[in-house]
């Protein structure tokens, strides 16, 4: 099988599956299984193809030239690192669909399952077609499919109000993102004469430097938008928890990728050489998106919400890897270049990949509870034992605990930001000091912040009724969410091999060409940098763990006081009744964070005391603190942003007179005031 | 036809179109429409005469039919129905009117607009004037409130518009004339359609008060 | 020989650390001229917690009886990376410096979630406390160790002492400032002075009593001898980082003895450090201590700059 035709039929499957959908939109079950049928096969044809693609290390170049459409050719180049993202791709599809199959039985009379399918199937063809497309025009098609397709996956569940609303401001967002990319690629198409991307890469020494530099900022703009980088986010927490579950996992895990991808394919591939600056700024950007993310993480309580937040964090720390590359790159130390750039691609697949298994287990337990709202949890972990389990190692693998695969991306990271530390010129050394220190702290806040997201969500008592009621999600959710937890656990055990594996990958980038090799795959399955600065191994601390903690557990149990009774009794109460309010609350584990970055978070709030007699301040019948977050971006740049742009509307409706004549009257003067400039 | 009968026809619509701008009453606005579409009949029998093509004949009966007959006595009728023979209302007092027309018509012969009227250098005259009818045919629509008059307007600038292509020595083709008709038959009908309902809805045709449906 | 070298590397740490704090008991005591406990002590107290029954609250769950075994081994696993008493062991599987730091993490995870997972209020807000501070230490932690491994040009914490400090005479003030930026994450990390008050057990001042509040019997011996551990741990990594004076360079009979003794002189003076600090000063309110944990951080910064100034 040629790799044109595992694309195609790759192509075809979904799309067979996404129109096929819509022909079952009266069936319930019929569309589930088309849908769900087409999206694994696709999938896993993706996973296949790319693999076979990354193994040959060929190129799959394609252009056909539609006639009648001279800008326009459906052109692809898959080269390595689009194989890669495509692997990311039908890597988290397949599990999603798979999940998806039964967690899709809640709409079931409801809503339209046909349309669910197709925009589904659609969704992710568009992602595939965006990491493949290679003419600017083909591209922004795909951009725009993707776009459209997750905008009416948002609004699916059109019954809540406010999901409609997210989807608004998602579509609006996105929109705006759309108009920054199309003013990038029309700077690049005026100074290179065109829009295909070889030609463009060939003939980047065309462009002006003030050009060059204007095209930064609209790519970053319109790609930042998308990944959801600080300040241009203010979209992702509210469209990917009022999106289907599966389709969140998505969303969060690969979508907002697809801007990583085509920032790493502007900047390191199609305008080199690039000027310093570049680099450094995406770092900034990468710095401040990371704590900011976390931060604003801490104060939700609202699970999705909370995981979307996370998703900015991470994009943080991978734009972290994808400036330091650029950095160096255009320092001329490729080799440390190739470094940050291989820990920005493990870390959007280690990502994708513990993302997807948190929101496919907060979408059981939001299935099983009616609501999102962490406070009404607790105690799931009696009802839900293996969703808890999953949700634990996603827990553990994004607050890069080892051994699992977040670990090992974040000490790659650190790795580049340390040599860029050694190395640099005294700016950015600074930068990268800071960047190093934002990433430190922003492990530590994420690690509190998951604390509080399992601890409240599964751990001690039920906090409300729904809980108790709640069962263990189906096998199939099960599979999905256990295929991705296993997966954590290999990819930080054999990161070793993933990492040198995926040097030749970003050696595909013209950049990189004839480096030699940086890291190694050492004996014990360690991870060795080349010039000897650091090491380290996940499958050795992984066989010390298990042997050691078998050996302590061996030896306390039944070595020692063999006879020990062990009795249940109640938690310590002090002596009064034990009840769900006395468990800590969601706000108030973060109350102290929040109340340390006050400056920052700008909370309020208001304290309400009732008191049992109105004569006696002494006894209070109950006190109520509400504490209120407002993202501050949205106070401070979007509010009076529209506020600026329906003013200056109303003032331009004053040209709309509704009167006819006045409208022929400026046709009329538009027709002279030409004749007399054109002749 | 020679040259002098082109531009006494030529003429002859500038001076319909100028009174459309000072006439009072639609029936006589009706009347003048009807004697400019008879200069266009006239202009393109002579374009017939000279290509000697047998379905320009066809089309100029056919215009004849429709813009010199049909077109009046739908208008007169619509008129005498609902009795809508006075039309005064225009924005441009009717001083201030006549300067308009003259400053337009003046644009129309002007150098600045030279590489229009020379497309084709002997018929220069010609096509100044047909320029001039259709400022002033556009003027009209802008001016008038009442839409019988808009309407008149619309027609007599596609008047000027086959005017001007018959002397610019563009292309005759009977299929773009004939488009022309069929594209002004079913206009007709729904115009008229429409301005009864209008009327029926409004309680009257001033486009002023018609404005209530931006509110 | 080797052979032995390793056990004693893997034993070191929890035999020891019981003994440092009885150290520490000891010297608060004459601080506060008491004659105090013997510096054996916390042996008894773990032997007697070994022997005891237990009472698991109904709330628990499997994380609640799992945590203290992962939390011990961890320290177990931590305390046999780092370098001890020679230079020549050389760690490259778990030596690293971000991976001490990360998988304490894992320890203070687990910690927080078992403190959650009982349901009282206790340690639902000692986890709270407790991820405040641990979250902020971590920039301090990361950057402290960062100094020392650029001043050596490796991130492996074992190959650290083997070069001469001496020969970095003008990196003193570097790593002057970087010491005291890591003695105060010590403090934090290891719940002391000013951060946390190890003999309290009032609901005011307590962050890591309070977790482990509900625990009994051997699970709790596991928790207190785990907690001692991270305590040695930290000095270890201060004393020999930092000051890797009479370090056994090769595996000689007399060089490893000088190692040794050189190791517990070393812990004996920062037993003495915390026993001081606690006798002089009191412990600090909760919100003063983030400024702390942001000074160790900024004086790390100042001493990374200063590596490169010179």
């Amino acid at each position: 099988m040629t790799p044109e035709i595992g694309f195609a039929s790759l192509i075809s499957l979904f799309i067979v599956g996404a129109i096929g959908s819509l022909f079952f939109r009266n069936n319930d079950k019929l569309a589930n299984r088309w849908q769900s049928f087409f999206a694994i096969t696709g999938s896993l044809t993706g996973i296949f193809f790319s693999i076979s693609q990354l193994i040959s290390g060929k190129i799959l170049a394609f252009a056909f030239a539609i006639p009648g459409f001279p800008l326009l050719s459906l052109s692809l180049y898959i080269d390595a690192i689009s194989a890669f993202f495509i692997f990311i791709i039908s890597l988290i599809a397949l599990m999603c669909s798979i999940y998806g199959i039964d967690y899709i039985k809640h709409y079931y009379g409801k809503y339209d399952l046909g349309a669910l399918g197709f925009f589904f199937n659609a969704f992710i063809v568009g992602i595939i077609l965006v990491v493949s497309a290679s003419n600017a025009i083909f591209f922004l098609i795909a951009w725009e499919t993707m776009s459209f397709a997750s905008y009416f996956l948002v609004i699916y569940d059109h019954h809540d109000k406010e999901n409609v609303k997210a989807g608004f401001l998602y579509l609006i967002m996105t929109q705006v993102g759309t108009v920054f990319i199309m003013g990038a690629f029309l700077l690049m198409y005026k100074y290179t004469g065109s829009f295909d991307f070889r030609t463009i890469q060939a003939n980047a020494g065309l462009i002006p430097v003030l050009a060059k530099n204007l095209i930064f900022v609209f790519a970053l703009t319109g790609f930042g938008i998308k990944a959801g980088i600080i300040p241009l986010h203010i979209w992702l927490p509210a469209a990917h928890p009022a999106a289907p579950s599966h389709v969140s996992a998505i969303m969060s895990g690969v979508m907002i990728k697809s801007g990583i991808f085509m920032m790493i394919r502007v900047f390191l591939d199609l305008i080199q050489p690039a000027p310093t600056w570049w680099g450094l700024t995406i770092i900034t950007i990468g710095a401040i998106s990371s704590l900011l993310g976390v931060l604003y993480a801490l104060t939700e309580h609202d699970i999705k919400r909370l995981l979307a937040y996370h998703s900015i964090e991470n994009i943080g720390i991978i734009l972290l890897g994808v400036g330091s590359a650029l950095t160096f790159s255009s320092l001329n130390m490729p080799g440390l270049a190739l470094i940050s750039l291989v820990a920005a691609l493990f870390h959007t697949l280690n990502h994708a990949t513990f993302k997807s298994l948190l929101f496919l287990s907060a979408g059981s337990v939001i299935n099983q509870t009616h609501t999102r709202n962490m406070e009404e949890f607790g105690g799931l972990i009696k009802f839900m034992p293996q969703t808890a389990l999953f949700f634990l190692i996603g827990s553990m693998a994004i607050s890069a605990l080892p051994p699992f695969n977040g670990f090992f991306s974040e000490w790659l990271t650190y790795q580049a930001l340390f040599q860029g530390i050694a190395v640099l010129s005294p700016i950015g050394k600074g930068i990268f000091m800071l960047a190093a220190g934002s990433l430190a702290f922003t492990g530590g806040l994420a690690l509190a912040c998951f604390v509080k997201a399992f601890g409240v969500t599964f751990l001690a008592r039920p906090r409300s009724e729904e809980v108790e009621h709640a069962k263990e999600s189906s096998f199939l959710m099960r599979l999905g969410m256990g295929t991705l937890a296993t997966l954590s656990l290999l990819f930080g055990i054999f990161s070793g091999y993933l990492i040198t594996a995926m040097e030749n990958i970003g050696k595909s980038l013209a950049v990189f060409k004839n480096m030699p090799a940086i890291t190694e795959a050492s004996t014990g399955q360690g991870l060795v940098l080349k010039n000897n600065f650091s090491s380290v191994s996940g499958f050795a601390f992984f066989v010390l763990f298990l042997i050691v903690m078998a050996l302590v557990y061996y030896v306390t149990k039944h070595l020692i006081y063999k006879e020990q009774k062990i009795v249940t009794g109640t938690t310590w109460d002090c002596g009064c009744d034990l009840g769900p309010r006395m468990e800590i609350t969601a706000t108030g584990f973060s109350r102290s964070i929040i109340l340390i970055f006050k400056k920052i978070l700008q909370p309020s709030i208001e304290h309400e005391i009732e008191y049992v007699t109105t004569d006696n301040p002494y006894t209070p019948k109950s006190k109520t603190v509400i504490l209120g977050i407002n993202d501050i971006h949205y106070s401070y740049i979007y509010q009076p942003l529209q506020a600026i742009i329906k003013k200056s509307s109303s003032y331009v409706k004053k040209i709309q007179s509704g009167n006819v004549n006045t409208y022929i009257a400026y046709i009329f003067i538009a027709l002279v005031v030409t004749l007399f400039l054109a002749l | 036809m020679s040259i002098v009968t082109l531009k006494i026809l030529l003429e002859i619509m500038f001076l319909t179109i100028v009174f459309l701008h000072i006439s009072k009453k639609n029936y006589d606005a009706a009347i003048a429409y009807g004697i400019q579409s008879f200069c266009v009949v006239l202009i393109l029998f002579n374009s017939f005469q000279e290509t000697g093509n047998i379905l320009m004949l066809f089309i100029v009966l056919l215009t004849l039919v429709v813009k010199v007959i049909l077109a009046p006595t739908f208008f007169t009728r619509l008129v005498r129905k609902h009795d809508l023979n006075i039309s005064i209302n225009t924005y441009l007092n009717i001083s201030l009117t006549l300067i308009t027309v003259v400053i337009l018509t003046a644009i129309a012969h002007s150098s600045k607009l030279l590489p229009l009227t020379t497309i084709i250098p002997a018929n220069q005259t010609l096509l100044a004037l047909s320029l001039s009818v259709m400022l002033l045919a556009l003027f009209l629509i802008v001016n008038r409130q009442g839409a019988i008059l808009q309407i008149i307007g619309i027609l007599s600038f596609e008047n000027a518009i086959v005017a001007f292509t018959v002397f610019a020595g563009l292309e005759q083709s009977a299929a773009l004339q004939f488009g022309i008709i069929f594209d002004i038959v079913i206009w007709i009908t729904i115009a008229t359609t429409f301005v009864s309902m209008l009327y029926k809805h409004f309680g009257t045709l001033n486009v002023t008060s018609i404005k209530n449906l931006k509110e | 020989m080797k052979f032995f070298i390793l056990l004693i590397q893997i034993l070191f740490v929890p035999a020891i650390s019981p003994l440092c704090l009885g150290i520490i008991k000891k010297l608060k005591a004459k601080f506060q001229n008491r004659q105090g406990a013997s510096i054996f002590q916390p042996y008894n107290d773990l032997r007697k917690l070994f022997n005891k029954d237990e009472i698991i609250s109904k709330d628990a769950s499997w994380i609640f009886k799992i945590a203290p075994y992962i939390i011990f081994t961890i320290t177990l696993i931590i305390g046999a990376s780092i370098p001890q008493f020679t230079s020549f062991l050389i760690n490259n599987y778990t030596g690293d410096l971000l991976f001490t730091i990360y998988a304490l993490a894992i320890g203070t995870f687990f910690l927080a979630l078992a403190g959650m997972d009982i349901g009282s209020a206790f340690g639902g807000f000692g986890s709270s406390r407790e991820m405040t501070v641990s979250a902020l230490a971590e920039g301090g932690f990361v950057f402290s160790l960062l100094t020392v491994a650029l001043i050596n040009g490796t991130s492996n914490l074992t190959k650290i002492p083997a070069a001469d400090i001496l020969s970095h005479k003008q990196f003193l003030l570097s790593l002057a400032l970087a010491f005291v930026g890591f003695v105060l994450v010590m403090l934090a990390e290891t719940c002391r002075f000013p951060y946390d008050n190890p003999a309290t057990h009032l609901e005011l001042t307590m962050i890591h009593e309070a977790m482990i509040l509900e625990y009994s019997g051997k699970k709790l011996a596991l928790l207190e001898w785990a907690s001692a551990n991270k305590l040695v741990i930290f000095a270890i990594l201060g004393a020999n980082l930092f000051f890797p004076f009479g370090i056994a360079q090769t595996a000689t009979l007399g060089a490893l003895a000088i190692g040794i003794v050189a190791l517990l002189l070393k812990i004996l003076f920062f037993c003495f450090m915390i026993a001081f600090i606690e006798s002089t000063i009191a412990k600090y309110r909760f919100f003063r201590l983030p400024g702390f944990l942001m000074l160790s951080f900024i004086l790390n910064i100042v001493a990374i700059g200063l590596i490169y100034l010179i």
